[in-house]
């Protein structure tokens, strides 16, 4: 239960991080908190012969407002989150989820950015920022490029990530006065990794709507125009026209052959569109 | 071996340790403080909890030379702590503790909510605990422990501090890191091995039969007749050059068929080795592969059963698969096994998409050439090249588990 025998490196800046990462001859992996890497290295699932350690860059442990989003350096925890200790643009919803993360002993060390490079399916930050129409920038030695998190998880532990490639910043849209946020996910134990997510960003004025079907085997299933899960239209009594059968219908298209296992995603969905309507 | 210097318990430290020294092995191997315990090693049990800069950390996932610069504070620095001190007094009062392995990391959970917890609610202290395992008490002493000090304290108006002292960004204990001015390098271990030894796959046992753990069934269609499908089914090389990261250790006959097949999820990397043994039945257009490997880097074994059966339909020819296995050692311990069943039915996909290329007469050279590189794979090349022929994929995931 010890890991392998690994080099480190703690570059001073992020060019220097890039450069270590884009001139590595061997295998080299980032460590950000290391709550799922150092499970993994401990384990020996992982042996890579170069861990690079980005805790120390000051720029990816910064969070602010710009504009209509927040951008969050990728190194900000889970913990900075549920304690408010950045700012909320999303009436509360990112510290909710934040909260229910593990235990709070990794809350402390585990960060958005590593969460998401990770690319769990059953990892909350995957499916609720996709929720909420979060986007990421990534950066290489040579530039960086923005994608949308319904196009950077690709399936399970599988991101759109490249070699010599990190997760910089996430943006998140600030949320408007008339939306509704609804996130449940399902565990056997607090604390476990979920079995089912649901998380629903729903605005009946403006009929807008964004579910997100997580925890499934591969990538979640993000629908950006939910019109059809209610019916064809996203009115105030949205929570009343929710249909369960397109629900169960994604799923299956998905792959979700068991019926069990949709009925708990289903119910868990549904959870989250009432908390939504609450 | 790095020169560490951090502080633990008040005291300034300066060791070296190796970067894969985690910061519970740094206290214990290195400074004796063998309060701090070690349960299960990847961030489960709690046991091992410390404080880091404050707050409470894994120990057992934290890295020692992550901590460069950070206050350490263990079991054994907590022992003039106010909260700490009431604690240890409630812990005796209500039996909080039995055989005493858990009571470290406890404590140290504990004092957190004690500090953060507004009121003494059992529900909120019960998730709080959540991440501390307990084999012997049931939890509801430590439980009736914590409330009896979050209620005494509040009654004396010592407030809570809902972020517990923490007030700037980034994973405890690595607030001081950028102070050290220079880049910290360890240079690079040398490049791991992987040659294969030649004995692993006949040293493989005779291959019996087995009830399988998990099985998948699977059914793809190619635009070939059932006879030219099942020609190339009975040759070996070319079924094994379609399977992606497959490959064969030994010229294969009928009886047994000696290989290797590197897997990929995500990070995890395997390559079983093995041996199989082939059944055909030319009457009913069937047959069986039945194989057990071993991945001597992670220690894990799979035995896996694949059986098939060619039905002719009006496009050509219905492939329908069945395909189960077990897997034993390090890698069943993750705990994921839908992630596993989930490659495997990728692996299929990527099969039939090879198969039918080979039929076609067209090169899999650069489909097969590459490891299966998980959903990339499937989404990238697929989607890209094969785009036709995934419409005529239909699956049917999960079977029977």
């Amino acid at each position: 239960m010890k890991p392998a025998p690994f080099g480190y490196e703690r570059p001073r800046d992020l060019q220097a991080a890039l450069a270590v990462l884009g001139e590595a001859k061997v295998s080299a992996k980032i460590i950000a908190g290391g709550q799922s890497l150092g499970p993994m290295l401990n384990l020996r699932l992982v042996e890579p012969q170069l861990i690079v350690d980005i805790t120390g860059l000051a720029e990816l442990k910064q969070a602010e407002r710009r504009g209509d989003e927040l951008v969050l350096g990728a190194c900000v925890t889970h913990a900075d989150i549920e304690d408010g200790r950045i700012p909320d643009v999303t009436r509360g919803a990112m510290q909710g989820v934040a909260g229910n993360i593990a235990y709070r002993a990794v809350r402390n060390r585990g960060t958005v950015g590593g969460s998401l490079s990770h690319a769990d399916p059953a990892a909350d930050w995957l499916s609720a920022l996709s929720a909420l129409g979060a986007r990421l920038t990534l950066r290489n030695l040579s530039g960086a490029r923005m994608v949308a998190m319904e196009d950077f998880i690709v399936g399970a532990l599988e991101s759109a990530l490249r070699d010599g490639e990190i997760v910089e910043t996430i943006h998140v849209p600030a949320m408007p006065a008339s939306a509704h946020w609804g996130y449940a996910k399902s565990c056997r134990k607090t604390g476990e990794f979920a079995h089912a997510i649901g998380a629903i960003l729903i605005d009946p004025s403006a009929a807008t709507a964004r579910v997100v079907i997580g925890a499934i085997d591969s990538a979640p299933i993000v629908i950006t125009n939910a019109a059809e899960l209610f019916g064809g239209r996203i009115a105030g009594d949205y929570k009343d026209r929710f249909d369960a059968r397109i629900a169960d219908v994604l799923l299956a298209n998905a792959g979700v052959s068991n019926a069990a296992h949709r009925h708990i995603h289903v119910s868990v969905l549904k959870r989250a569109v009432r908390e939504a309507g609450a | 071996m790095s020169m560490i210097a951090l502080t633990v318990n008040q005291r300034a430290v300066r060791i070296s340790a190796e970067p894969r020294t985690n910061l519970a092995d740094f206290v214990r191997e290195k400074l004796d403080l063998t309060g701090t315990h070690i349960g299960c090693e990847h961030g489960v049990c709690g046991a091992c909890t410390v404080l880091l800069d404050g707050v409470p950390a894994r120990s057992c996932i934290t890295y020692a030379v992550a901590c460069e610069g950070a206050e350490v504070t263990t079991i054994e620095g907590l022992d003039e702590d106010d909260v700490t001190t009431e604690l240890r007094a409630a812990f005796t009062r209500e039996h909080a503790l039995q055989c005493g392995y858990c009571t470290p990391g406890m404590l140290v959970s504990a004092r957190d909510l004690v500090l953060r917890l507004p009121q003494a609610d059992e529900r909120l202290i019960r998730v709080g605990l959540s991440g501390n395992l307990c084999r012997c008490t049931g939890y509801v002493g430590i439980v009736r422990a914590v409330q009896s000090v979050i209620e005494a304290r509040r009654a004396r108006d010592i407030a809570p501090e809902p972020d517990g002292g923490r007030k700037i960004l980034g994973p405890a204990g690595s607030g001081r890191s950028v102070h050290d001015g220079a880049d910290r390098v360890e240079r690079l271990r040398p490049a791991a091995s992987e040659q294969m030894l030649p004995e692993t796959a006949s040293s493989v046992p005779a291959i019996l039969d087995f009830t399988p753990a998990t099985v998948l069934k699977q059914q793809f269609i190619v635009a070939h007749p059932p006879e030219q499908v099942f020609a190339l089914f009975d040759d070996i090389a070319a079924v094994a050059a379609c399977l992606p990261g497959a490959s064969l250790t030994a010229p294969p006959k009928p009886e047994r068929v000696e290989g290797a097949i590197r897997v990929r999820i995500g990070p995890i990397a395997a390559t079983f080795q093995g041996a199989a043994r082939i059944e055909r039945s030319p009457a009913d257009m069937s047959g069986r592969i039945v194989g057990i490997g071993n991945d001597r880097r992670s220690r894990s074994s799979t035995q896996g059963e694949i059986r098939y059966r060619l039905v002719p339909t009006g496009q050509g020819t219905r492939v329908d698969l069945s395909i189960g296995y077990t897997l034993t050692g390090m890698l069943a311990q993750v705990g994921r096994p839908r992630l596993v069943r989930d490659l495997a039915a990728r692996l299929i996909a990527e099969f039939a998409g090879n198969l039918d290329r080979r039929l076609s007469g067209t090169s899999p050279a650069d489909a097969t050439a590459v490891e299966l590189n998980g959903m990339a794979l499937l989404f990238g090349l697929l989607r890209a090249r094969v785009a036709g022929w995934v419409g005529r994929f239909s699956s049917n995931k999960d079977g029977a588990t």
